[in-house]
Parts: structure tokens; C-alpha cells; sequence
């Protein structure tokens, strides 16, 4: 039973990882990392509900944690960008190159 | 298990000593900021509080060396319920870390002056992101592992941006950011596998687990173990997940790049060197290779890319995917190559620093134009800061009689005997490629026409560049010291 929910969360972990090759604007990318840290957060509980350990449960609030963190850093460093440049598309900042 | 037997627990085993030094950094990280908004001091005193505090959990890491190394006052090795390792891996980490940022602050002196209000910030960054580089090195468990790879992570993304009035320092920190969070999502994920395939999230665990069964089907470890390899060869800036490097370093205000650069590889490699060698020696011959790869990929494309480049930060950090390669060839010995790893680190890291020093001196700390054509003739213009430089450089390239030299002696050899001939084939021949682009600065500085005037390099900058080339040569002539001292780093 628990390795459906594996496979699903193998499915978001892949999406999100494709969303932050295949896109180009700087919050779509953001919410694909999110997406991955939701998979990372489905197996671990469903890893953690088939080994019957509570370990699961708790790394998973400490992943949360960080993704929040990672949602302030994030969104300022946006916001940042967006006012200086009126774009959130990665494609536009190509200043840095050689 | 039940809430019967949870009451029964014992107590975990509290030793404040054994995270005393990361507990300074942090807590000196609120007081410069709370110091900072209550009584609005100078920012020397500011950056003055950074150093105290950096200079506080130096002596409290030696302090614990002491109690390691005699045993007693220490009941255990493996406190807070095996969160945390008490060992000589972890001391000499702290040791490496704490001079980085000591150096990377005194380097970061001119732009702490130029940063205005904000300069508190600015310290206290330096000072969490060490803490959280040294909570990764002194990790016992993947879950802190990646805790501490974050909060490290999350401060350097804030460092890359600092400079917001500048367009190329956004963009620096959203490269970063993006690429970066993306790494620690999959290393995380590889966290979840391992713990999936083995019911572990502890190093020791992990190690055990793979050491009592045979497991059949490893498909799930094997998966976890490479999304492991490949989150934190990311943060080390090894090929092919290095592309972010140049452009973070390029664009991330000069003061603090060599900071950010030498402190994430030291975490990196502390982390990666743990689970490698610690939880999965008995995979060994499953991961070996695919270092080895990683490794060989490295010093090629970043020997040959940084030749190329015309911009002396690109510059830097394409031999730097370089020389993260040399130090991965120390990785693929196993355990016998950690103390080479640990010297190569300590004198590489202190180079980063320092050569970054000499970019912010010569280009301006927060500016981000640093082409390599502003350095002819620095021979003439600045004389001390040009020959510092270059020792720095020698030293990087690896020439005998520098430190660089015994360093790379030392990976070689040891991936040699444990039968990875080729890659240190490879290794040697990108090393000579790479010592072609350091001389290529150095005749850039001593032989080409002065290019206008150079402003004169703060004090804290030359201090940074002397320590790196007293450094690079004591520790070249006499390596004895410091071997000795890294031998003793090894994992529990």
C-alpha cells in the first residue's frame, strides 16, 4: 500500500524537478522546489508509516521548517529582482556570463 | 511505539561543550544584531563583535579538542540522542571553518564600512552561515546533515544578494538561490530514500544497517545514496553540477565571495566525506566510480574552462570545479585519504580567501567588474599586494615547496593506492593545464603595462594575504605539523 504513495511522491519529486529545467520564470521555479520538498515530505511519512517508526513523522517537520525558511529568502530575493527589473523571467538575467 | 513506552525513554545525553562553539556563533549573531539596533556602534565595533565572537568558539573548539582527546569529562561521544559526533573529524572542521571566517571577516572589512545600516546584517550572516556549516561537519545524523547544510545555504543566499543596489548581485542570489535550494531538495530527497531503504536517518545507523543485512534489492539505497552524492558534489561546485559557480561568483559582492566560496566547500566535503566514508563504506564499490567520474569531470572541464575566461572571479571559480575534483580523488580512498582531504581543504580554503581578498582590493569590494585586464602591470602599482597574490597563486597550481604542492601529493597518492590510477592520471595532467591559467595572472601582473591606478589595498586585506602566504610556505617546507593534526580528523 505504502509504495503507491512512494511512487507518487517519485512522480512530484519528478515534476518538480523537470518544472525547474523546463521554465523560466523565477516563481515557477520556486514552487517547483517546493513541490520537491512536498514529495521528499510524502515519502518520508509513508517510508516511516511501512517502517513503523515515528522517525518519518518528525524529519518531516523539520523539512517543513526549512521550506518555509527557504519561502522568505525566496520571495524577497523575488521581490528584489522584480522591482529592479520588472520581470521574473530567468532568461532576462544573463548580465553574468563568459 | 506506544505512549507507554515513550515515557520510558532515558533522557538524551546533553553535553553543551560538544556544540558550545556553533551555540556562540549563533547566539553572537542575535547580539550583533540587538547590539546593532539598541546602541547604533560603529561598524568596526560591529565587525569587532563578529571577530569575538568567531574568536569565541575558536577557543571553546579547543577547549573541546582538549576533552576529546583525553577522554574524560566527555561520557559520551555521540550526544543529544546521537545528533551530534565528538570526534577529531569535527574538531579540525570547526578549526577550518572558524579561520575562514575569521579571515573572510577581515577581508570583508571595507565593504562592512560601505555597507551603511546594514552592516550588523552583514556580520551576523557570516557568522550563521559558519555555524551552520559546522553543524553539518559535526553532524551524526543526515536530518541535521541537512539542517545544517541549509541554514549555511540560506545565509550565502542572502550574502550573494547583499549588495541590492546593484543589478548583477540580484542576480548572483536568485542563480544561487534557485540552483541551490534545488540541490538541497534533492539531497533531502535522497535523506528520505536512504531512510525508506535502511529505517535510518543516523550516520551510524545507516553504517550498521548496511553492515548486518544483505540486502537483496539496494535499488532505493543506490538511488538515495547517488541523489546524496549529487546534492552536496553540487555545493562543492564539482562538474557537472557547477555551472551556477561562476556567475554567483562573479556577481556576488567581492568582500564576501571567498567567504561563501571556501565556506561551502568545506561543508560540503565535511558532509559528503561523513556519509561517504562513515555510513556507506560497505558500498563502496558502487560509489567509487561514480566519484571517480565526478572527480575526472572536474579537473578537466574546470582546468580547461578557466583558461578561457577573461574575468579573473570566472577565473577563480572554474579552478575551483577544478580543485574540487582534486580533493573528491582523496575521497575515493575511503577513510585512509581524510586527513589529505582535511589539508588540502584547510590550505585551499585559506587560498579562496584570500586571492578573493586580493579581487576586492583591486576591483572594489562591492563592484563586479573584475576583468582580468585591471591587473597588468599590479607588479608596479602595488607592489606587496602583487607579490602576495602571486605566492597565493603558485601555491594553488600546486608547485613543489608551496603547500598546494604537498596537498595534491597527498589525494594523488592515496587515490593511487587504492587503485584509481587513471583518474590520478587525469589529475596530474589537468594540474599541469591549471598551472598554465595561474601563471597567466602572474605574468598578466608582473609583466604587462601598468593599467591606471589602483586605490591602496585596506590593512585587512594585506593581513588576509599574508596569512595565506605564510600559510602556503610554512606549510609547504614543513607539512609535518599540520598532517599530524589532520590525521587525527578522522570520523567515529
Amino acid at each position: 500500500m505504502t509504495d503507491w504513495y512512494m511512487l507518487l511522491a517519485a512522480a512530484l519529486f519528478t515534476i518538480g524537478a523537470m518544472g525547474i529545467l523546463v521554465r523560466r520564470n523565477a516563481l515557477v521555479m520556486f514552487m517547483c522546489v517546493e513541490l520537491m520538498l512536498n514529495a521528499v515530505n510524502l515519502t518520508l511519512v509513508s517510508a516511516g508509516r511501512a517502517l513503523g517508526s515515528l522517525d518519518g513523522q518528525l524529519a518531516t517537520f523539520f523539512v517543513l521548517v526549512v521550506a518555509a525558511a527557504e519561502v522568505v529568502i525566496g520571495l524577497a530575493i523575488i521581490v528584489a529582482i522584480f522591482r529592479h527589473r520588472d520581470t521574473a523571467s530567468v532568461d532576462e538575467l544573463s548580465e553574468l556570463k563568459g | 511505539m506506544t505512549l507507554a513506552q515513550a515515557t520510558m525513554i532515558d533522557p538524551p545525553v546533553v553535553s553543551w561543550l560538544g556544540i558550545a562553539p556553533e551555540l556562540v556563533l549563533g547566539v553572537g549573531a542575535a547580539l550583533v544584531l540587538l547590539i546593532e539596533v539598541q546602541w547604533k556602534p560603529s561598524r568596526t565595533a560591529i565587525a569587532w563583535a563578529g571577530g569575538a565572537a568567531v574568536i569565541a568558539a575558536a577557543l571553546l573548539s579547543v577547549l573541546l579538542h582538549a576533552r576529546i582527546e583525553s577522554g574524560d569529562g566527555i561520557s559520551t561521544f555521540l550526544p543529544f540522542a546521537g545528533m551530534i559526533a565528538l570526534d577529531g573529524f569535527g574538531v579540525f572542521a570547526r578549526y577550518v571553518l572558524l579561520a575562514v571566517a575569521g579571515l573572510g571577516l577581515l577581508a570583508a572589512q571595507r565593504m562592512v564600512q560601505e555597507a551603511g545600516t546594514r552592516a550588523a546584517e552583514m556580520v551576523a550572516l557570516m557568522l550563521l552561515a559558519t555555524a551552520g556549516f559546522s553543524l553539518m561537519a559535526i553532524s551524526a545524523n543526515l536530518i541535521l546533515t541537512f539542517l545544517g547544510l541549509e541554514i549555511g545555504s540560506i545565509s550565502l543566499y542572502v550574502l550573494a544578494g547583499y549588495v541590492r543596489e546593484r543589478g548583477n548581485s540580484d542576480e548572483a542570489a536568485i542563480k544561487y538561490f534557485l540552483l541551490g535550494s534545488f540541490a538541497s531538495a534533492v539531497f533531502v530527497y535522497g535523506v528520505a530514500l536512504v531512510f525508506a531503504g535502511t529505517g535510518n536517518f543516523s550516520i551510524q545507523g545507516v553504517h550498521d544497517y548496511l553492515d548486518g543485512v544483505v540486502v537483496f534489492e539496494p535499488g532505493v539505497i543506490l538511488l538515495g545514496l547517488a541523489l546524496l552524492v549529487v546534492g552536496l558534489t553540487f555545493k562543492v561546485t564539482a562538474a557537472p553540477f557547477h555551472s551556477w559557480a561562476p556567475d554567483v561568483y562573479q556577481g556576488a559582492p567581492a568582500g564576501v565571495v571567498g567567504f561563501m566560496a571556501a565556506i561551502a566547500k568545506i561543508g560540503g566535503f565535511a558532509g559528503l566525506v561523513r556519509i561517504l566514508v562513515s555510513a556507506f563504506p560497505d558500498l563502496a564499490g558502487d560509489w567509487a566510480p561514480v566519484v571517480a567520474a565526478i572527480a575526472a569531470v572536474s579537473m578537466v572541464v574546470g582546468s580547461v574552462l578557466a583558461i578561457v575566461q577573461d574575468d579573473i572571479r570566472r577565473l577563480l571559480a572554474y579552478s575551483g570545479v577544478a580543485h574540487a575534483g582534486f580533493i573528491l580523488t582523496g575521497v575515493l580512498s575511503g577513510g585512509e585519504g581524510t586527513a589529505e582531504i582535511w589539508f588540502y581543504l584547510a590550505i585551499y580554503a585559506v587560498q579562496l580567501v584570500a586571492a578573493f581578498a586580493v579581487v576586492a582590493a583591486v576591483s572594489g569590494p562591492s563592484g563586479s567588474r573584475s576583468a582580468l585586464s585591471d591587473y597588468a602591470g599590479l607588479a608596479q602599482r602595488q607592489p606587496f599586494l602583487a607579490a602576495t597574490f602571486a605566492v597565493i597563486l603558485l601555491g594553488m597550481g600546486g608547485i613543489p615547496l608551496t603547500a598546494g604542492f604537498v596537498a595534491k601529493f597527498g589525494v594523488f597518492s592515496d587515490a593511487w593506492a587504492a587503485g584509481h590510477e587513471w583518474v590520478v592520471i587525469v589529475g596530474v595532467l589537468a594540474s599541469v593545464v591549471a598551472f598554465f591559467l595561474y601563471l597567466r595572472v602572474i605574468v598578466t601582473m608582473y609583466m604587462d603595462e601598468p593599467a591606471g591606478e589602483a586605490a591602496a589595498a585596506p590593512l585587512g586585506v594585506r593581513w588576509v594575504t599574508s596569512v595565506a602566504v605564510v600559510v602556503t610556505l610554512l606549510f609547504g617546507v614543513f607539512p609535518g605539523p599540520l598532517l599530524d593534526l589532520a590525521g587525527r580528523a578522522l570520523p567515529l
